[in-house]
């Protein structure tokens, strides 16, 4: 368990060492030491009236003044603090109690009592929790403790929720059934492993539901069904609200009290996840100049015709992702070209670079991607230097794009005969009917067997073949002189593969434009190459004709990766249809 | 249009058509006020009941006059006259009450009136849940000889009855009422208004219009009244700010100052007391308080004024008797019998015998602040009154007129009638002598009252209260005021023997 | 799709009827001394006893459950003890006043909230800050405080609107309005923060996803792509966030009523529940668990027909 607790410590000194983490840690710790120290602190007892008090402004003596009995508002406010968080505090450990327990339970046992809590636990989160706490009050009477109990109770449901998720997740991890099998006691591998899964969520909600306990608490004592012989910040603010046309001011105090306190447990809660997820998209962090990765890679060796007014030209590219306090860099001085109705496959390991080279060139890099380095010329076009406007005109006119997996690149929400005619109208400005009549040429020209229907479908409706049809009808169908193709058949069956590359083959006989195919499989280059390039860890290390790099690999990484191939045989040739 | 803005277009448009439609649905336009003229009433407290035999009365008053007529009427100071009865009088013995009642009075659903209803209605009264059906506990028989002779039988006098037949004991409704299960919500009087059902919201606004067949059409002064309920004072201060009130009771004296400054006058009046009964004048709770001497060392102790001022802002008038303005009890000297004098009440105590002083046990309540408690305990402690409040809840009254405590703190009302508070708290029986003391100077004296001539009876009042003074039976600390205000353009005649002035006495000023 | 209706709603009837019983024991078992508190605090012992047979208040309490829940599948939930209203009649005449204002309030969180999240995710910068901080705060600080200084700051200070009151729409359309748009405001604030984190979330997520880049490169331009494809597919988590809001903001509606003097259910449901008028809260239990259910149900059946595999299933 030390690894855990020595986490936790560095957790919490993460937090108190973001700004917003320590104020807020500073404000809460301020308030605790006040309700703890509240018999101490205040300077006149909570219900001790002056009769020459009533509704006095702040004096030497009574620092916020007196409110309508003529009682020490500072003094009131003191000990409403305890009374607010012992309130809220109950309420959270019966929350916790229960709900943890029980999701600790159902999640890892199961069964009647996992059903029956999931049910207890929906309605409970669907009913508003004031209107049951009204119902209680009805029962039970002004007693503020057994409301906040009773609160707990319906907060228990959150947790419940939090902890039975976690564990259910957990549980399914194999590592606990070898625990099991090597004799650890349930309460052990509980302890162990589901509850450091836990302890983070259940921090963060923690102070959420502190925040909500102490504002719900609040609005009961401000509606008048708190217990009103306790000081309350909701008691208060009704006073004051009570007495609104007397002075305004006995409101100020409580609702400062109540609003500073929750948005601190916000802030808090807040900077506690943003440790926890470590999540910083970069966006105005302390800007870190690129810098080229050294050391740099093996010098790659080249080898080939040089073009002459290539299509394509990718000319010493880096791309990298801006990280916390460092790049990282995933394509490093690439250069690659490719001439007009040429095939260029780009093939490597993943993680090699080769998909983020291809995005690049569409300038569609997540976020967080840059190019840092190099130009991507196109027809003499500097891609890196246009507009927005600019390069959205290029797109999906002049460049194609087939992407990877067929079903996650489909609107799940439209026709495809919607995705397809859209971007038919906005490109070429065809009207709807010329766009239908195109669309469906181009669903029979990649062979679809009947366009009208796969036209009116949704996506969940056709196989995964038949969809990266219809993505390469899409990237088609603007006859575009260049396709990026980011491994178009990996996510396919081997015998749909095979039609798939056909089709592409035939489609770049016909119309002559140029495909950089990114892959990782050497049949496919094979298939349709006339030139590849290899990559590795973010650059070239090979470079020429798919004949002469299979014939004779140069370079020890390419050949390694031929010798890899099961068979020994040489390269396929055409594939005999 | 896209998607997104169709489906936004779709949830508005449903919305704003349900919306539209259940609004339309609960209320019929209404655009006739034209050249009509309104009342617009505040009210303080909720209506509990419209059914005559389980009505309330002071506060809830104006819901239940604009419907109802009463038997007898008051003026505003207290002269009982003419209602449905022209005409009543008693019998020698003082114990039967003859009316006689008009013969051309309808109920809005087109029943004549007749003694034999008025009857019934007094039967159902005594025997049902209004709290003041004690008033009428003693009435044997009501009969109808005649249909416009009504002949009440008591067993024992009660001078305090024609002002009771002018409240709520004396509201005449529809026999079409008696078995009807809407009868707490839909009155059916012979009243000068109807309430307009489909208007009226329950528990919050109710509307009337004028009853163009009324018998004393000179007495309605409007056409519609509409009577809204208002919880808080910060909502009836807002109303009274915002203009939306023509007349209304405040909740507070304090609000007075605002009222005025919004252009509203203001009549202040007292009609209630607040401070102590000391129950246990035999000392059998608490012995000490059984010595005289110790509850007059409770009255010295009590800073009057400065309770006045704190609590109340010095609205009210301090006082130490409990028998009302208006009635034949009370004497201006009574209101200051017992100044305050923590030294006197020291000796007092000392010369009970309790000079090193004693505990007493009271209950507290969540009514009043809780600031009260500790004002209260500060002056008693400071003499040496050791006060232990103790909190009570939902159980408060069972057990405050079962007889718990040997004392309590309370407001209450001041009667129009001496009677009326001899009655309520000071014979053997009266629910509010908790611990039924009986006193023979008292039981002597109350005795003249109720059945004595006039004169002999108002002398014996004042005996009584003097005496009840004396003995220290109570601890009055002051008379709140209360005050009823009137924007511009409507005036109203405050009534001596209720809180709120009566409808008839509301009227646009000329 | 007929199915899943059916389902939803027999799962709902079920919570509801099993809430409906719970309650009805717990409020009974609990009520102390009610007739005393309906015939008056100072009244007499024997008016008390009148009352409370006059009630039925003295039958045994499963006897009185049959009772009560007999009638109320049938439709009618008995009378106030307070007011002798009936209670079907007291809810309906003060819903409208609740529905108008968390109608209006989910209205205004729909538009403002989308608007504030698309914004916070597209344009980032400084627009996306401001969005940020703005829903934190908006979030964080409990509604009636919010309400508490609207009515301060613009009833009573500067008397832009009336405090307090409210006025039917069949009145008077500005009236309404004047009365009802501090209240809505007041409710929204909250839920707007809420909605606005959850679109921006949604459409960061959503901005990642494979087909969007992969319509953007057919050339589809920014703002076509988060109006058609982004926002759309954002909006089936959102719905689920709107609709917790609405039902959280019958909640808030009991406090703001409170504040602003509105004659709707929320009050109904504070005085009810400090007088211990219990067929009243009773019914209150009830109306809220079918409308619980009813939102429930319609945002299913929303996400349902927004997601075409189950539509056209």
């Amino acid at each position: 368990m030390t690894a855990s607790v020595a986490v936790r410590r560095s957790l919490m000194r993460r937090v108190l060492r973001t700004p917003l983490g320590a104020i807020s840690a500073a404000y809460l710790a301020t308030l605790i030491l006040v309700a703890i120290t509240a018999p101490v602190l205040a300077p006149y007892p909570p219900s001790a009236t002056d009769l020459s008090n009533v509704l006095a402004p702040p004096s030497a003596e009574h620092l916020l003044g007196g409110d309508s009995a003529g009682r020490d508002i500072l003094s009131r406010l003191v000990y409403a603090t305890s009374t607010s968080l012992l309130g809220a505090l109950i309420a959270v450990v019966v929350a916790a109690a229960i709900g943890i327990t029980a999701g600790l339970v159902a999640g890892y046992r199961g069964g009647w009592f996992d059903a029956s809590s999931n049910w207890m636990a929906s309605t409970i989160l669907s009913l508003p929790a004031i209107v049951i706490l009204l119902a209680a009050r009805s029962v039970i009477g002004p007693s503020i403790w057994w409301i906040m109990a009773i609160f707990g109770v319906i907060l228990s449901a959150s947790y419940y929720r939090i902890v039975y998720g976690a564990v259910r997740h957990v549980r399914q991890e194999l590592y606990i059934d070898a625990a099991r099998v090597a004799g650890l006691s349930d309460l052990r591998i509980v302890g162990r492993h589901v509850l450091t899964a836990v302890r983070a969520p259940v921090i963060l909600l923690t102070t959420g539901l502190f925040a909500v306990a102490i504002a719900i608490q609040a609005s009961l004592d401000f509606l008048g069904v708190g217990d009103p012989s306790l000081p309350t910040w909701g008691g208060m603010l009704a006073e004051g609200f009570y007495n609104l046309s007397r002075t305004p001011w006995l409101m100020v105090w409580p609702s400062l009290a109540i609003a500073l306190t929750c948005i601190a447990l916000s802030l808090f809660g807040t900077a506690l996840r943003d440790v926890l997820e470590r999540s910083s998209e970069g966006a105005g962090k302390r800007p870190v100049r690129w810098s080229p990765p050294t050391p740099r890679p093996d010098a790659t060796i080249r080898d080939g015709r040089i073009h002459d007014d290539p299509l394509l030209e990718i000319e010493g590219l880096s791309v990298a992702y801006r990280g916390d306090t460092a790049w990282a860099t995933v394509v490093d001085d690439v250069s690659i070209a490719v001439a007009r109705g040429e095939v260029h496959a780009l093939i490597g390991e993943s993680g090699s670079g080769k998909t983020q080279t291809a995005w690049s060139v569409l300038g569609l890099l997540p976020p967080g991607g840059m190019c840092v380095a190099g130009a991507i010329r196109f027809d003499g076009l500097d891609l890196l230097r246009l507009s927005a406007r600019e390069l959205e005109k290029l797109r999906g006119h002049r460049i194609g794009y087939v992407p990877q997996e067929p079903m996650s690149n489909l609107d799940p929400s439209y026709t495809i005969g919607q995705q397809l005619v859209k971007p038919l109208r906005i490109t070429l400005g065809l009207s709807r009917r010329e766009a239908k009549l195109r669309a469906l040429a181009l669903l029979a020209r990649v062979d679809i067997a009947d366009p009208e229907r796969t036209f009116a479908a949704y996506p969940h409706q056709i196989s995964g073949g038949m969809a990266q049809r219809v993505l390469i009808a899409g990237a088609i169908a603007t006859e575009p002189d260049l396709i990026i193709a980011d491994e178009p058949t990996t996510a396919l069956d081997v015998t749909v593969q095979a039609e798939i590359l056909q089709l592409l083959r035939d489609l770049q006989r016909e119309s002559g434009m140029s495909i950089l195919i990114v892959t990782h499989n050497f049949g496919v280059v094979a298939d349709l190459a006339d030139r590849v390039s290899v990559m590795r860890s973010g650059s070239i290390v090979e470079s020429g004709s798919v004949a002469d790099v299979f014939a004779d690999p140069r370079h020890d990484y390419t050949r390694g990766l031929l010798d890899a191939l099961l068979d020994g045989a040489p390269a396929r040739g055409a594939l005999q249809a | 249009m896209t998607h997104r803005t169709k489906l936004a277009l779709t949830v508005a448009a449903g919305g704003l058509a349900t919306a539209l439609a259940l609004t339309a649905c609960s209320s019929p336009s209404a655009t006739e006020e034209e050249a009509e003229t309104t009342l617009r009433l505040g009210v303080v407290t909720q209506l509990s009941s419209f059914a005559p035999w389980e009505a309330s009365w002071a506060n809830e008053s104006p819901y239940l006059q604009a419907v109802y007529d009463t038997l007898l009427r008051t003026e505003p100071d207290g002269t009982v006259i003419e209602g449905l009865a022209t005409a009543w009088e008693w019998d020698d013995a003082r114990t039967v009450l003859t009316l006689t009642l008009r013969d051309d009075v309808e109920f809005a659903d087109g029943t004549a009136l007749t003694a034999q209803v008025a009857a019934d209605n007094l039967v159902r009264f005594r025997d049902g849940t209004s709290q003041n059906a004690p008033f009428l506990a003693g009435m044997t028989s009501a009969e109808a000889p005649d249909d416009t002779t009504l002949v009440i039988t008591l067993a024992e006098p009660d001078p305090a009855l024609p002002v009771y037949l002018s409240q709520n004991a004396g509201l005449i409704g529809s026999p079409a009422m008696f078995d009807s299960p809407d009868a707490q919500t839909t009155p059916i009087g012979s009243g000068p208004y109807v309430l307009d059902t489909d208007k009226t919201v329950v528990g919050s606004t109710y509307v009337y219009e004028a009853n163009d067949e009324y018998w004393d059409s000179e007495s309605v002064h409007y056409d519609n009244i509409v009577m809204t309920f208002y919880g808080d004072p910060t909502a009836l201060m807002n109303a009274v700010k915002g203009g939306q009130i023509d007349a209304t009771n405040l909740q507070s004296p304090t609000q007075i100052a605002e009222a005025e400054a919004a252009g509203f006058t203001a009549q202040t009046y007292e009609q209630n007391w607040t401070g102590f009964l000391l129950a246990d004048r035999d000392g059998t709770i608490n012995p000490a308080m059984g010595d005289v001497r110790v509850r007059q060392a409770f009255n010295y102790a009590l800073d009057r004024e400065g309770l006045l001022q704190a609590l109340d802002g010095g609205l009210g008038t301090v006082t130490t008797q409990v028998f009302g303005l208006s009635s034949s009890a009370y004497d201006d000297a009574l209101d200051d019998r017992y100044p305050y004098d923590p030294e006197r009440a020291r000796e007092l105590l000392a010369e009970a015998g309790y000079a090193d002083g004693f505990t007493l046990v009271m209950p507290s309540n969540n009514f009043v602040p809780e600031s009260v408690f500790a004002i209260y305990k500060e002056q008693l402690d400071a003499v040496g009154i050791t006060v232990e409040w103790e909190p009570t809840g939902d159980d408060l009254f069972g057990r405050l007129l079962g007889g718990s405590w040997a004392a309590f703190s309370f407001l209450l009302q001041t009667d129009p009638t001496s009677w009326q508070t001899i009655q309520f708290s000071m014979l053997p029986e009266s629910a509010w002598n908790t611990s039924h003391v009986a006193d023979p100077t008292v039981i002597e004296l109350a005795q003249i009252v109720r059945s004595g001539e006039e004169a002999d009876a108002d002398a014996a009042a004042r005996e009584l209260n003097a005496y009840v003074v004396e003995q220290a039976w109570y601890a009055p600390v002051y008379r709140p005021y209360s005050a009823f205000i009137t924007a511009e353009g409507t005036e109203a005649t405050i009534q001596s023997d209720n809180a709120v002035p009566y409808l008839w006495n509301i009227r646009p000023t000329e | 799709m007929l199915t899943f209706i059916l389902r939803r709603l027999a799962a709902g009837v079920l919570t509801v009827l099993t809430i409906s019983v719970l309650g009805f024991f717990l409020l009974y078992l609990g009520a102390r001394d009610t007739a005393r508190r309906i015939v008056g605090d100072t009244a007499a012992p024997e008016i008390v006893a009148r009352k409370q047979q006059e009630l039925g208040l003295d039958r045994p309490i499963v006897v009185q459950f049959f009772d009560w829940a007999g009638s109320a599948l049938r439709g009618d939930l008995g009378r106030s003890w307070f007011s002798g209203q009936p209670v079907t009649e007291a809810l309906a005449s003060r819903l409208p006043v609740t529905l108008s204002l968390t109608i209006g309030a989910i209205l205004l969180t729909a538009v403002v909230g989308t608007v504030l999240g698309v914004l916070a995710a597209t344009r980032r910068g400084w627009v996306d800050s401001s969005v940020q901080v703005g829903s934190f705060v908006g979030a964080a600080i409990p509604g009636f405080l919010v309400a508490l200084v609207l009515v301060l700051v613009f009833a009573i200070g500067l008397q832009w609107v009336p405090a307090t009151g409210y006025i039917r729409f069949t009145t008077s359309i500005t009236g309404w309005l004047s009365t009802i748009i501090l209240p809505i405001i007041a409710l929204s604030i909250g839920a707007i923060a809420s909605i606005a984190q959850q679109v921006r979330g949604s459409m960061l997520d959503a901005l990642r996803l494979d087909y969007v880049r992969t319509l953007r490169a057919r050339g589809i331009p920014n703002r076509r792509l988060i109006y058609d494809h982004v926002l759309r597919n954002s909006a089936g988590p959102a719905l689920s966030v709107l609709g917790i809001q609405f039902i959280v903001m019958f909640g808030g509606a009991v406090v703001v009523e409170q504040v602003f003097s509105l004659p709707g259910l929320g009050q109904t449901a504070v005085s009810a529940t400090i007088q211990g008028d219990i067929p009243l809260v009773m019914g209150l239990i009830v109306v809220t668990a079918l409308i619980v259910l009813l939102i429930n149900l319609a945002v299913d059946l929303i996400q349902g027909w927004l997601n075409p595999k189950v539509r056209l299933s």
